[in-house]
């Protein structure tokens, strides 16, 4: 039973890296056509192993800075405070999740109006983000 | 001569030998000034963070929970290295009274809770 259970996870966490590899490769595809440089194929593994780990790192913290509030769930609030120690990065996160909320706002208005140009439109902060949400409720 | 208003700061001669303790070297005198800066540094940083841990928090008073966050964020409160255990390694005793709640006779906890 409990083995079961472990190769189903193993097997979500291979799902998960190899969707983390797959953007991580587009996003390399994108840096290079800006700046001219090429990415190995073992630079872009390791790029994308980095970044599911941080992910674990961000899911902990997050689920911290939730609990801390004595909330169960991740709010905005707390991706911001997470991104707090460097200040480009938190004014990013910030007008970020302005635009969102405004954009949620606007899609509240219209009656949940068919969004699928929003969701073609995904930063990269949004889709980690979006990885971490997931491994959080995978972790919870 | 009349001495102006300095910023409180930690005891120069505390700085040198904590510092001391842990290079287990001989550390000259300019490093011990700039360790100095560094801890005025240091501190300056943890208040903001403090700050900013007990507002999300949504309250106005700095707790322990706080700085337990902070120090989970530091990397130094892990979950192999729980905050007791910290406090039992680094603390000398009479703080550690204070801290780690202790039951002593007549069925009392200290602190009590």
């Amino acid at each position: 039973m409990a083995a079961a259970g472990a190769e189903e996870r193993q097997v979500l966490a291979q799902r998960l890296k190899a969707a983390v590899h797959y953007t991580v490769g587009c996003l390399c595809q994108e840096v290079e056509e800006d700046k001219d440089v090429q990415f190995s194929k073992q630079t872009i593994a390791a790029i994308s192993e980095i970044t599911f780990r941080q992910c674990e790192i961000f899911a902990k913290d997050l689920e911290m800075f939730a609990r801390h509030a004595k909330r169960t769930t991740v709010t905005t609030e707390d991706v911001k405070l997470l991104a707090r120690r460097s200040n480009s990065l938190l004014k990013y996160i910030t007008q970020k999740s302005e635009e969102l909320a405004s954009s949620n706002m606007e899609q509240k208005e219209k009656k949940r109006k068919k969004s699928s140009a929003a969701k073609g439109e995904r930063t990269p902060g949004e889709q980690e983000a979006a990885v971490t949400e997931n491994e959080d409720s995978n972790m919870a | 001569s009349e001495k102006k208003p300095r910023e409180p700061q930690i005891p120069r001669s505390l700085i040198k030998e904590i510092f001391r303790h842990f290079a287990k070297m001989p550390v000259t005198r300019d490093a011990f000034q700039i360790v100095e800066k560094c801890s005025e540094r240091y501190f300056k940083q943890l208040s903001n963070d403090l700050e900013a841990y007990t507002h999300h928090a949504g309250r106005k008073t700095v707790e322990a929970a706080d700085l337990e966050v902070l120090m989970r964020r530091q990397g130094l409160v892990t979950d192999k290295m729980p905050m007791n255990v910290l406090i039992e390694r680094f603390l000398p005793l009479e703080y550690r009274m204070l801290l780690i709640p202790v039951a002593v006779g007549g069925n009392k906890v200290i602190p009590c809770k």
